[in-house]
């Protein structure tokens, strides 16, 4: 890991104030980014493949192109410096990373784990007073976050495999030869609940072979593969609650789930979170602007 | 079972040197193996390595192999070997890594002690106080190298240990002994048992001792130091070597207390590790914690190795209730309790438990247990990984859920 040693590079002058907080996600899918000034407003968010180097593309990322609010040095936007190949930041922007990729920035001023940067993205937005529960979906992963005003009390991530995540869904859609932006309308026109049973999603997808074979409906198997997804997410640990939020790319992207949660729940308020696929992201940035606050307490939510 | 040549870079106990004691253990195991006057046993970890010394055996332990095949990840390579040969991927690592090994004809022992290979035994002694898989282990050699195959069976996972269940041992110990005279055909010195017994309750009690110095705050030595530092302690239990080993670490680490020594600077937060430690792993975990400002002060792995029932006034007694109140051998009650003390004692914040794939002997959370502790405001997280198989180990995944447990707590 590069770490930047250059104060005007990585933005950490002490002697100028920071007015854009930047949250970084680099996901396993997707690079997500997000801004906000020192009231924690949102100012822009974008979001990009992950690709590899990752540095290069979190650099494009953070540059934006022409008029948009860019974290880059307007000498460095176009690319990267050949010096160590490290992002140099605007003074008065600080960059703070979440998500896999995030020990392999190192010109951030700070990290943290997903769960509470989700965490903080979620409650920066919907201020609740209560107690809850947030469901996030991400390309490899799905986590379960118990969650109070303050903290996050507790936590659950998948284990081991991809079933359940956003992979999952991808791989299936890939057996199934239908474009992901298409699932969710087929999977409206179900006409029977099919369960697919396996931990795997190798296995998962040849237990959608051998159904295809059998010659059933691929609205039912779209709608069987959203029920697992349900069924491989509320398995990882007990949830009780009467406040589900749901963030994250998949959610964003296939809010049939959100029903799908609901209806195994009796009752329950869902929300999903504004911004769903950038709460990481946001709470990054909210991350550094509490950092920076006097008190060191979460005053911004 | 520690594999003391790899340096996990904490640096926390340098000047006792593990090192050279475990150097001039498998030099003298490598002479004991090539000379026809001296015998070689080979002994599970927590066996009965007592009686074993008193009748003139030098001993060796397989789970030792085990451990150090992981720590140098060699085991990558010999456990598809044995996975190939019907041994399946979903049993104990240690066992797929040393006979892949021993199919391979590879062993770390060659570039870290010089031997040739690993010790050819004379007699093979199991004992499934931890578990079956060291039978089927030892009978594998037993088979390739038509050796004497000896084993001790007690009740496992008690509740408590009973009279009866001491009894039972102390009378698989005696038939042991009988089997073992005649493959030496010298009988069992009686005193010879009791200075064994001896020698092994000072080095335990002594490195009991050592795991206590972590009681401190800040703590002078962490778990991943510990895995280092037990080497003398599993495989020099009932020599002098141990004791006198013990007793110079003792001595360092009480001034390393008296200094303010931390193992972690800045420690912060305050650790158990529960289950199997992932040998190919240890630099990279213990800097995880350390960079997180959080030291592993306990665990159940370093804490397997004292043995305070030894009493040289009831040798076989005393080493039955010994190796049967082990924590793998209890059940479920006895282990939240155990840990549920040792929270309190060591003033731990949380438990990692490691679910380790191939070792559910020595996996604690798959019974609910976390869910216990934690409703008694002991806070855990599990993570899936394994002793030597890292096909089983996600460095992404652990990452992330014990930074993000530690940002819980």
């Amino acid at each position: 890991m590069n770490t930047a040693t250059d104060p005007a590079r990585s933005g950490s002058d002490a002697t100028v104030r920071t007015e854009v907080f930047w949250g970084v996600d680099c996901g396993s899918a997707e690079i997500k980014v997000a801004a906000i000034d020192r009231e924690g407003r949102l100012l822009t968010t974008r979001r990009c493949r992950t690709l590899f180097p990752l540095v290069e593309h979190v650099h494009r990322s953070l540059a934006g192109h022409g008029d948009e609010l860019s974290a880059i040095l307007d000498s460095d936007r176009a690319e990267l410096p050949p010096d160590g190949r490290q992002p140099s930041l605007r003074p008065g922007h600080k960059v703070f990373a979440t998500g896999y990729g995030r020990h392999h920035l190192g010109f951030v001023q700070g990290q943290l784990t997903e769960i509470k940067s989700h965490y903080l993205g979620v409650q920066h937005q919907l201020r609740l007073q209560q107690d809850y529960t947030i469901i996030d979906i991400g390309g490899q992963d799905a986590k379960v976050i118990r969650a109070t005003p303050g903290r996050v009390e507790k936590f659950a991530i998948n284990r081991k495999c991809a079933a359940g995540t956003g992979s999952f869904i991808e791989e299936l859609a890939h057996r199934l030869e239908v474009p992901m932006h298409e699932l969710p309308r087929l999977a409206a026109g179900h006409d029977k609940d099919l369960t697919l049973n396996s931990y795997c999603t190798v296995f998962s997808g040849q237990e959608v072979i051998k159904l295809l074979m059998q010659g059933e409906r691929v609205e039912n198997l779209i709608h069987a593969m959203y029920r697992s997804v349900v069924k491989r997410v509320l398995e990882m640990t007990a949830i009780d609650t009467d406040t589900l939020v749901f963030s994250g790319g998949v959610m964003n992207h296939h809010p049939i789930l959100m029903p799908l949660f609901a209806e195994r729940f009796g009752t329950v308020r869902t929300i999903l979170a504004p911004n769903a696929q950038f709460c990481g992201a946001l709470g990054a940035a909210i991350h550094g602007l509490n950092e920076e606050s006097d008190d060191g307490l979460p005053n911004h939510q | 079972m520690n594999p003391s040549t790899v340096d996990v870079g904490t640096a926390a106990v340098a000047a006792a040197d593990a090192k050279q004691v475990m150097r001039d253990y498998f030099a003298d195991l490598g002479a004991a193996a090539k000379d026809p006057a001296r015998k070689v046993a080979w002994c599970t970890s927590v066996g009965p390595a007592e009686i074993l010394r008193a009748m003139g055996f030098e001993v060796y332990f397989p789970e030792n192999h085990g451990a150090l095949l992981g720590a140098t990840r060699v085991s990558a390579e010999t456990i598809p070997v044995a996975n190939a040969q019907g041994y399946s991927p979903e049993i104990c690592s240690y066992l797929t890594s040393d006979i892949g090994a021993c199919l391979k004809g590879v062993t770390p022992l060659s570039k870290a002690y010089g031997l040739d290979g690993v010790p050819r035994p004379d007699v093979l002694v199991y004992c499934t106080n931890q578990c079956k898989d060291v039978m089927h282990w030892f009978a594998w050699y037993a088979r390739r190298w038509n050796v004497p195959l000896l084993g001790i069976h007690p009740p496992n996972h008690l509740p408590e240990v009973l009279p009866e269940h001491i009894a039972d041992v102390a009378s698989q110990f005696r038939r042991l002994i009988a089997q073992l005279e005649a493959i030496t055909g010298t009988p069992l010195d009686p005193e010879a048992l009791r200075l064994a017994v001896a020698r092994s309750r000072e080095a335990t009690d002594l490195w009991e001792s050592v795991l206590d110095t972590a009681r401190t705050r800040p703590a002078p030595l962490s778990f991943f130091d510990g895995t280092i530092l037990m080497g003398p302690i599993v495989v020099l239990r009932g020599t002098q070597i141990a004791t006198d080993y013990y007793r110079t670490l003792l001595a360092e680490l009480e001034a390393k207390v008296a200094a303010g020594h931390a193992a972690v600077p800045g420690e912060r937060l305050r650790i158990y590790w529960e289950g199997m430690p992932v040998w190919g792993r240890l630099r990279q975990l213990s800097d995880l914690f350390a960079g997180n400002r959080a030291t592993v002060v306990a665990s159940t792995y370093c804490n397997s190795w004292i043995f305070s029932d030894f009493d040289p006034a009831q040798p076989l007694e005393s080493m039955a209730r010994a190796y049967l109140k082990i924590f793998i051998n209890r059940d479920d009650a006895y282990k939240e309790n155990y840990i549920e003390r040792l929270a309190g004692e060591f003033g731990i914040d949380g438990v990692v438990y490691h679910a380790a794939r191939t070792c559910p002997n020595n996996s604690n959370s798959a019974y609910n247990l976390p869910q216990r502790l934690a409703a008694k405001g002991i806070p855990g997280i599990v993570i899936d990984g394994d002793l030597c198989d890292l096909r089983c180990f996600s460095d992404g995944q652990s990452t992330t859920l014990i930074e993000a447990f530690l940002e819980t707590l």
